[in-house]
C-alpha cells in the first residue's frame, strides 16, 4: 500500500496505548485530550470566545448545559445532545463545525459516547493534581528490576504482552552513561576498566561508574546545556543590533550548581530571587542573572511601553514554561483556551518581576561590545574565588622549591585577579504599576491594576502567597514548596524532563506543557513517584539521575525488532532503551576528545571556534568583525561556545541547537545535508580529523592494522571487523596513492586549523590517516547515542 | 507494507511529530528507493503534505523582494497631493493622537510633502521619478497601497512580515511553503535567502527571519553567499580533490550500510541520503552561483557583475534558482531605512535595485515562468508623512499605512488596490494586513490558510495565527 501520513500520528499511538491498558474509559488520558482538542476553543475555558454559553471542561457546564438542554446527560448517551451532534451528518448540526476543520475520528465518537454511558466522570486534570506516591507494583519477572523504577515499566509491559529487551552489550552501556552524563565518549582505558569490573557483578560496576560519572566537573557542564536551553541563555542581547552581554558568569553558576548539587528548590530560589535572600552571597547575586536573560533591545525609537509589555510576556512566557510546564503566555490576550489560566493570571504572575528596572538600558544601552544592560557587577565565579584563595595560601606558606615557582604563582594569581568578569544582575527597586493590557494592547491604559499573584484556579489548594505584596522569593518558594505551593507539580515537571535526558523521551511526551493540550503521560503512577521522591529527597538532583541510570530499564540494549518497531515506533513503553544523534556541542566535544585537542579548562568567558567568514556580515550597530580564538580557547566543549543569538554558530545550527530567544525544552534530531557538510567540511572537524590522524600515527603502533584498531578503540571503543578493514583499506589505498602524487595537497590537507603542524611526519602519511580519521568521524556510530 | 514502505511511513512519522524531524534526508532516501511515500495524487507537488494543495495552485514559487528598512510609501507608490499642500505645516493632530510613533516620540510633528515627483499608470497606479524601470513594467503590477503592519522597529516587523507574529522562533513564510508543498529540487534546498547592501545605515537582518521554528529544520532558508562559500562549508577543506572526497562520502556510505546490516536503524538510511544530498550540493551549489557562463546580454540587462554581491547578481541568481525548482526565494536589500537624506538615499537604493528588478521579472516573462512566479516587493513597513531630519528631510517608521506590489501568476497587473488617507498616514479602503497577504499567497500557492496548520504547544499553529485572515480577490486575476 501506498504509505499516506496521518496528520497526527501520536493520537493514534496514544489511543492504542492506552485502550489496550484498560477497558475502562479514564478521563484525562482517553477524553480530555479528545474534548481539549476539538471542542475547547469554543466550549472551554475562555468565556469570551464561549459558544451557545456552553463549556465542556467542567461536569457542571457539560451536564447544566448553557443554551442547550441536555449536553451531556451521565449515564444515558443516547438523550445527550453532544452525542447527537457528533454523530450528526448534517453540516449545520454536526459538531464541531466544518468551519472549524476539526473532525472526530469514528473511534473518539465511540470513545466519547462509552465515557457518557460511564457515567461521564470528569477528573481534575492530572497537571494539576499533587503528585502522589503510588504503591510499586509486582510483577512477574522478579530478577528483573534492579530498583522500584523497574516494577513499573516492567509490570505495564507485561500488561502490554511485552517483554523487555536484553542489557545493553558494555561497551554500548558504558559508552551510553558517559555520553549521558558528561557529554564526552570514554576512554579506551574507561572502556577496558568498565569491562573488567562489569564481568565481575555488573551492578556494582554500573553504580561505580555512575558515582564516578556524577563526581566529574564534566557532568556540570553536560547538564548546564540543557537548563541553560530552557531558560535561554545566550551571549547576546537578541534583538536588533545583537550586541554582546555581559552573563557568562551565569553560566558558569548553573555549571557549578549541577556540579556542587545544589537542591533544586534553592537553584530556584536564588535564580529567581537571588537578591531577596538575607545577605545574598555573590553566587545568589550572580545566580539573579536569570532575570535578566530575556531578549533586549535599545533600537533607536523603541517605544518603552511597547518593549516594557515584550518583556513582560518574555518573561511570564518563559517562568511559566521552566517552572510549572505550563504555557501562560497564551494567556496575555484572552484567557487561555485550554487550561483554566485567565488574563488576570497572565498580569499577576508577570507582576511579580514589576520590581526589575528593565527600562534603563533603553536610555543607556549603547552599541558596544558588550552593551550596557544595568545593574551589572564585576565578579569572580565560585571556582575563581576558591582558586584564588587557595593560590594566595600557597603564597603565604611560602614554601617553594625556587623563586621561579612562586613567580609563577604569583603570576597566576595576578592573572585571576585581573580576569573578573561583568554579569547582569537583579537589583529589585519599586515595583512599577501593572495593568491588564485589554488584548494584549500596549496603548490601552484602561485595563486594571493587578497585585502579583500565583494562578487563582492553582492557588484554591495552593494558596498565593499571602505577605502584603508578594515578592519574586514568595514565588520561588510557592513553586518548590510541595505543601504550602505547587512544589509537587514542579518536581513533576522535572523530573519528566530528567527522564527524558536519558530515555530520549518525556514520560510525558511534551516537556513544557502539561496542559490540556499536552499529552497525558505513559506512566501516570511511576512520574508521580519520581516527583515526590524528587522533593522527598530534599531536591537531590544527583539521587534522581542515580535512580535513573542505575535502573534495569536504563540498561536495556536500544535495538528494536521490526515488529516492536511496529507496535511502538516511538519507544514509549521502554521496551527498549532510545538511540538517537548526540545533541550539537556533543558532537563537537567528541570529535574534539577522539583527537586529543579538547582542553578541560572550566568556566569563564565565551569561546570563539572557527566560523565561515562574513557570517555576521547582517549585523549593525556595531558592524562585527568576528575573529576566532587563536589560542587553546579554540578546543573548549561547546557548552563555553559564544552564544549569538541572531546568528548562532553554524556548526550548532546545523545540529539543531536552538538560538536561546525562546525557552527550549526539546530539542529536534533533525537529520540534513547542511549538518552532513558540516561534519566533512568544517575547520574545526578538518582539524580535529588532521590531529586524531598524527595521534594514530604516533601512538597508534607500528601497522596499518594496530593503527586502524586504535582510531577505532579510540572514537568507537571497539576494533574493526573484517569489512569494515577492507573499506578503510581501500580508502586508505586511494587516498595514499593520491597524496603521494600530490605532495602540496597532502601539506594542505594537514595543515587545517591552528593546531601545530608535525614537521617531522611524513605528510603524505599523514594525509592518509587524516582521510581515515575524516571517514571515521563522520559515521553514524560516532555521533549517536546507543 | 513492504519494507520501504514501512521505512518511508517511520520516517514521516518520526518528521511530522517535530520534535524529531528528520530533515531533508527523508524526501531525497524516498526518492532514492524510488518511492515517494508523500503525496499520492497530489499532482504536480510530489513532496507535498497529503492533501495538499487544496486546490489548483496558480503558481509553484514565491521570489520575495524585500526592501530592508522600510521604503518610502510616499516616494514610491502612494501619491497624495495635499500632502504636498500642507508641506512643513504641522500634522494635524487627528491623525496622530494615541498612535505608536518610533523615533519622532517627543517631536513636533510636522507634515513632509513628497520629495519626488510622480506619473499616472494604469488603473490608479502611480509610480515615482525614483522608478523609471517600474514605469516600464506597470503593465505587470499590482500595486497595493493600502498595507497595514503591527511591528514599528525593523527587528520585530521583519519577524512579523516573515512568520506573522512578532514572537522569535515561529516559522517564516518560506519555511512554511516547503513544509506543505515541499521542494521540487533534488540537489537544492527549497528556501533560499541572499542579501545585498547599499542606501541609508543599513539595520541589521537576523537568521530568524528564515528560521524553520517548530517546522522540520530542513525547512529552513539556507544563506547563499556572495563570498566565501556560496553556502556555508559547501566546498572540499584544503588539499582535497573532489574525487577524494567523493571517495570518503563513498566509504562513510559502505560503512553506514554495513554497520545497519547489525543494527538495523532507519536513521541511518536517512543519514545516507542526506550525506549523497550533501556531495551533490557540493557540486550544484557552486555551479548554480557561478553566472560567468550567462551571456553578456542577460548580464547586461540585470546589471549583474559576477560575484560582486549586489542586488543585481542577487536578482540574476534568483532567477537561476527559479528554473531548478527551489520553491521560496528571498532576497534583502538593506538601506531603506531613511530617517534622514532622503532623496539621496531613495536615488541609491532604487539605483542598485530598480533595474534588476524590472530584469529579473522580464527574464522570466521572456522564459515563460513569471505566470508561475509570485514575485512580492516590499519593505517591514512604510514612512510617516511626517518630517524627520536625520541629516536632511527624511521620514520615520510607519505602520499603519505603506505599499507593496504583487506581480505574476495569478495577479492582475496593471492596476492598484486599497487606500491610505488623504495624507498617507492610514490604509483606509481595502486594508490588506500582513496576514492577508500571507492568505493570498498561500491562495496562489493551492493552500487554504486556515486549513494549514502544525500542532505546537498545544495550539494548531498557523502562517496567519488566530485572528481573521482573507485572501484579497481584488488582487487577483
Amino acid at each position: 500500500m501506498m504509505s499516506r501520513i496521518p496528520l497526527h500520528p501520536h493520537w493514534i499511538l496514544c489511543a492504542s496505548l492506552t485502550l489496550s491498558a484498560s477497558a475502562e474509559v479514564d478521563f484525562n488520558r482517553d477524553i480530555r485530550p479528545i474534548l481539549s482538542d476539538n471542542c475547547f476553543a469554543c466550549h472551554g475555558p475562555d468565556k469570551k470566545k464561549r459558544k451557545s454559553s456552553l463549556r465542556l471542561d467542567t461536569f457542571k457546564g457539560a451536564t447544566e448545559g448553557g443554551e442547550l438542554a441536555d449536553p451531556i446527560v451521565p449515564g444515558k448517551p443516547d438523550e445527550s445532545e453532544v452525542v447527537v451532534r457528533i454523530f450528526h451528518q448534517d453540516p449545520d448540526e454536526i459538531m464541531p463545525p466544518p468551519d472549524s476543520h476539526k473532525k472526530l475520528k469514528p473511534q473518539q465518537k465511540e470513545l466519547l459516547k462509552q465515557w457518557i454511558a460511564e457515567g461521564a466522570n470528569y477528573a481534575e486534570p492530572w497537571t494539576y493534581l499533587a503528585p502522589k506516591r503510588h504503591p510499586v507494583p509486582k510483577v512477574s519477572f522478579k530478577a528483573w528490576p534492579t530498583n522500584w523504577v523497574d516494577h513499573f515499566i516492567l509490570a505495564r509491559l507485561e500488561g502490554e504482552k511485552l517483554a523487555p529487551s536484553p542489557d545493553a552489550d558494555l561497551i554500548t552501556l558504558v559508552r551510553r552513561l558517559h555520553f549521558d552524563l558528561l557529554g564526552l565518549p570514554p576512554t579506551p582505558k574507561e572502556v577496558a576498566a568498565f569491562q573488567k569490573a562489569a564481568t565481575q557483578n555488573l551492578q556494582a560496576a554500573i553504580e561505580n561508574e555512575v558515582d564516578h560519572l556524577l563526581a566529574s566537573p564534566h557532568y556540570g557542564e553536560r547538564m548546564a546545556i540543557y537548563w541553560l536551553d530552557l531558560v535561554r541563555y545566550a551571549d547576546t542581547v537578541g534583538y536588533h543590533g545583537d550586541q554582546d552581554q555581559s552573563i557568562s558568569p551565569y553560566r558558569d553558576y548553573v555549571i557549578d550548581a549541577f556540579n556542587d548539587n545544589l537542591p533544586f528548590d534553592q537553584f530556584t530560589r536564588e535564580q529567581l530571587a537571588g537578591d531577596l535572600l538575607p545577605s545574598p552571597t555573590i553566587d545568589q547575586k550572580i545566580a539573579t542573572g536569570y532575570n535578566r536573560l530575556l531578549q533586549t533591545s535599545h533600537e533607536g525609537g523603541v517605544q518603552a511601553r511597547e518593549y516594557l509589555a515584550i518583556y513582560f510576556a518574555d518573561r511570564v512566557r518563559n517562568v511559566s514554561n521552566v517552572w510549572m510546564g505550563a504555557t501562560v503566555g497564551c494567556a496575555q490576550c484572552h484567557d487561555h483556551k485550554y487550561d483554566p489560566y485567565t488574563t488576570k493570571d497572565f498580569y499577576s504572575l508577570g507582576a511579580f518581576f514589576a520590581d526589575i528596572d528593565e527600562a534603563q538600558h533603553f536610555k543607556v544601552g549603547s552599541n558596544s561590545l558588550p552593551t550596557k544592560r544595568p545593574p551589572e557587577l564585576e565578579v569572580h565565579t565560585k571556582r575563581e574565588r576558591k582558586r584564588i584563595a587557595a593560590l594566595e595560601k600557597l603564597l603565604a606558606a611560602g614554601k617553594f622549591a625556587s623563586p621561579e615557582d612562586r613567580e609563577k604563582v604569583q603570576a597566576a594569581l595576578a592573572a585571576l585577579q585581573k580576569a573578573k568578569r561583568k554579569t547582569m544582575i537583579t537589583v529589585a527597586t519599586e515595583p512599577r504599576t501593572v495593568r491588564i493590557l485589554p488584548r494584549g494592547n500596549w496603548l490601552d491604559d484602561s485595563g486594571l491594576i493587578v497585585e502579583p499573584a500565583t494562578p487563582e484556579f492553582l492557588s484554591k489548594d495552593h494558596p498565593s502567597p499571602a505577605s502584603a505584596r508578594p515578592t519574586r522569593l514568595d514565588l520561588a518558594n510557592w513553586f518548590t514548596d510541595p505543601v504550602e505551593g505547587t512544589g509537587g507539580l514542579t518536581a513533576r515537571v522535572m523530573a519528566n524532563r530528567f527522564w527524558y535526558l536519558f530515555f530520549g523521551t518525556g514520560i510525558a511526551k511534551r516537556l513544557d506543557d502539561f496542559g490540556g493540550q499536552g499529552e497525558a503521560p505513559v506512566h501516570p503512577e511511576l512520574l508521580d513517584n519520581l516527583a515526590v521522591e524528587f522533593y522527598q529527597s530534599d531536591w537531590d538532583v544527583k539521587h534522581i539521575m542515580r535512580l535513573l541510570v542505575t535502573s534495569r530499564a536504563y540498561r536495556q540494549s536500544s535495538l528494536e525488532s521490526p515488529a516492536l518497531r511496529e507496535r511502538d515506533p516511538y519507544n514509549r513503553l521502554l521496551a527498549r532503551q532510545s538511540r538517537y544523534r548526540l545533541p550539537a556541542e556533543t558532537i563537537r566535544d567528541n570529535a574534539l576528545s577522539i583527537s586529543g585537542l579538547l582542553r578541560s579548562d572550566y568556566g569563564g568567558a565565551s569561546a570563539k571556534p572557527y566560523q565561515p567568514p562574513g557570517y555576521y556580515r547582517h549585523l549593525n550597530f556595531p558592524t562585527r568583525k568576528y575573529s576566532h580564538h587563536a589560542d587553546e580557547r579554540q578546543w573548549r566543549r561547546g557548552v563555553y561556545v559564544h552564544w549569538q543569538r541572531q546568528f548562532l554558530h553554524p556548526m550548532l545550527r546545523a545540529f539543531d541547537a536552538p538560538t536561546r530567544e525562546e525557552c527550549t525544552a526539546e530539542r529536534p534530531r533533525s537529520n540534513t545535508p547542511i549538518a552532513a557538510m558540516t561534519l566533512l567540511n568544517d575547520p574545526t572537524f578538518v582539524e580535529a580529523a588532521r590531529v586524531f590522524g598524527e595521534r594514530i600515527i604516533r601512538v597508534g603502533g607500528k601497522s596499518n592494522k594496530e593503527r586502524l584498531e586504535f582510531a577505532y578503540r579510540l572514537a568507537l571503543s571497539r576494533i574493526p571487523d573484517e569489512r569494515e578493514r577492507s573499506i578503510m583499506g581501500k580508502l586508505f589505498t586511494l587516498a595514499e596513492k593520491e597524496f603521494k602524487s600530490h605532495p602540496t595537497a597532502a601539506k594542505e590537507l594537514i595543515s587545517a586549523g591552528q593546531a601545530p603542524v608535525p614537521s617531522d611526519l611524513d605528510p603524505a602519511e599523514h594525509a592518509t590517516w587524516t582521510t581515515i580519521a575524516r571517514a571515521i568521524l563522520n559515521l553514524s556510530e560516532t555521533y549517536t547515542r546507543n | 507494507m513492504n519494507t520501504t514502505d514501512q521505512l518511508a511511513n517511520y520516517l514521516n512519522r518520526r518528521s511530522f511529530l517535530g520534535q524529531a524531524g528528520i530533515g531533508f534526508g527523508s524526501a531525497a532516501l524516498l526518492s532514492l528507493l524510488g518511492k515517494d511515500a508523500r503525496g499520492a495524487g497530489s499532482g504536480s507537488s510530489p513532496h507535498a503534505l497529503p492533501g495538499l494543495p487544496h486546490h489548483h495552485a496558480k503558481i509553484k514559487r514565491v521570489i520575495f523582494l524585500c526592501m530592508a528598512g522600510g521604503p518610502s510609501h510616499l516616494e514610491t507608490f502612494d501619491y497624495k497631493p495635499e500632502l504636498n499642500q500642507l508641506n512643513g505645516q504641522p500634522m494635524p493632530d487627528s491623525f496622530t493622537k494615541g498612535q505608536p510613533i518610533a523615533q519622532l516620540q517627543g517631536h513636533k510633528l510636522k507634515v513632509q510633502g513628497h520629495l519626488t515627483k510622480f506619473k499616472e499608470y494604469g488603473t490608479g497606479q502611480y509610480i515615482s521619478d525614483f522608478l523609471p524601470y517600474h514605469r516600464k513594467m506597470a503593465d505587470q503590477l499590482c500595486i497595493v497601497k493600502s498595507m497595514l503592519t503591527e511591528q514599528i522597529n525593523h527587528d520585530p516587523a521583519h519577524t512579523f512580515m516573515n512568520t506573522g507574529t512578532a514572537i522569535s522562533g515561529r516559522p517564516s513564510m518560506g519555511s512554511w511553503i516547503n513544509y506543505g508543498l515541499g521542494s521540487e529540487s533534488d540537489d537544492l534546498p527549497g528556501f533560499v535567502v541572499m542579501t545585498s547592501v547599499g542606501g541609508r545605515n543599513p539595520q541589521p537582518i537576523a537568521a530568524r527571519q528564515w528560521g524553520a521554528g517548530f517546522l522540520p529544520s530542513r525547512h529552513q532558508g539556507v544563506e547563499f553567499n556572495s563570498t566565501g562559500d556560496p553556502v556555508h562549508y559547501v566546498t572540499n577543506p584544503k588539499g582535497v580533490s573532489r574525487s577524494q572526497q567523493d571517495a570518503l562520502v563513498q566509504s562513510i556510505r559502505q560503512l553506514d550500510i554495513h554497520r545497519n546490516e547489525t543494527v538495523d536503524n532507519p536513521e541511518i538510511k536517512a543519514r545516507i541520503a542526506a550525506y549523497e544530498m550533501a556531495f551533490r550540493m557540493q557540486t550544484s551549489v557552486p555551479e548554480l552561483t557561478d553566472v560567468s557562463k550567462e551571456p553578456k546580454h542577460i548580464l547586461e540587462m540585470y546589471g549583474a557583475k559576477p560575484g560582486d554581491g549586489s542586488y543585481a547578481s542577487n536578482c540574476l541568481l534568483a532567477r537561476r534558482l527559479a528554473e531548478k525548482g527551489v520553491r521560496f526565494i528571498q532576497l534583502y536589500h538593506r538601506g531603506w531605512d531613511h530617517h534622514g537624506g532622503l532623496e539621496k538615499y531613495m536615488n541609491i537604493c532604487c539605483g542598485l535595485t530598480d533595474k534588476p528588478t524590472y530584469a529579473l521579472l522580464t527574464d522570466l516573462k521572456q522564459r515563460g515562468m513569471l505566470e508561475e512566479t509570485l514575485i512580492v516587493w516590499g519593505g517591514e513597513f512604510g514612512r510617516t508623512p511626517m518630517f524627520q531630519g536625520k541629516g536632511g528631510a527624511g521620514r520615520d517608521h510607519h505602520i499603519k499605512g505603506f505599499s507593496m506590489w504583487l506581480a505574476g501568476g495569478g495577479i492582475k497587473g496593471g492596476t492598484a488596490y486599497g487606500e491610505t488617507d488623504e495624507l498617507g498616514y492610514s490604509s483606509v479602503k481595502d486594508i490588506v494586513h500582513v496576514r492577508d497577504l500571507h492568505a493570498t499567497m498561500l491562495h496562489l500557492l493551492g493552500i487554504n490558510h486556515e486549513r494549514f496548520s502544525l500542532k505546537f504547544q498545544g495550539l494548531d499553529m498557523r502562517l496567519t495565527g488566530v485572528e481573521p485572515a482573507r485572501v484579497v480577490k481584488g488582487v487577483l486575476a
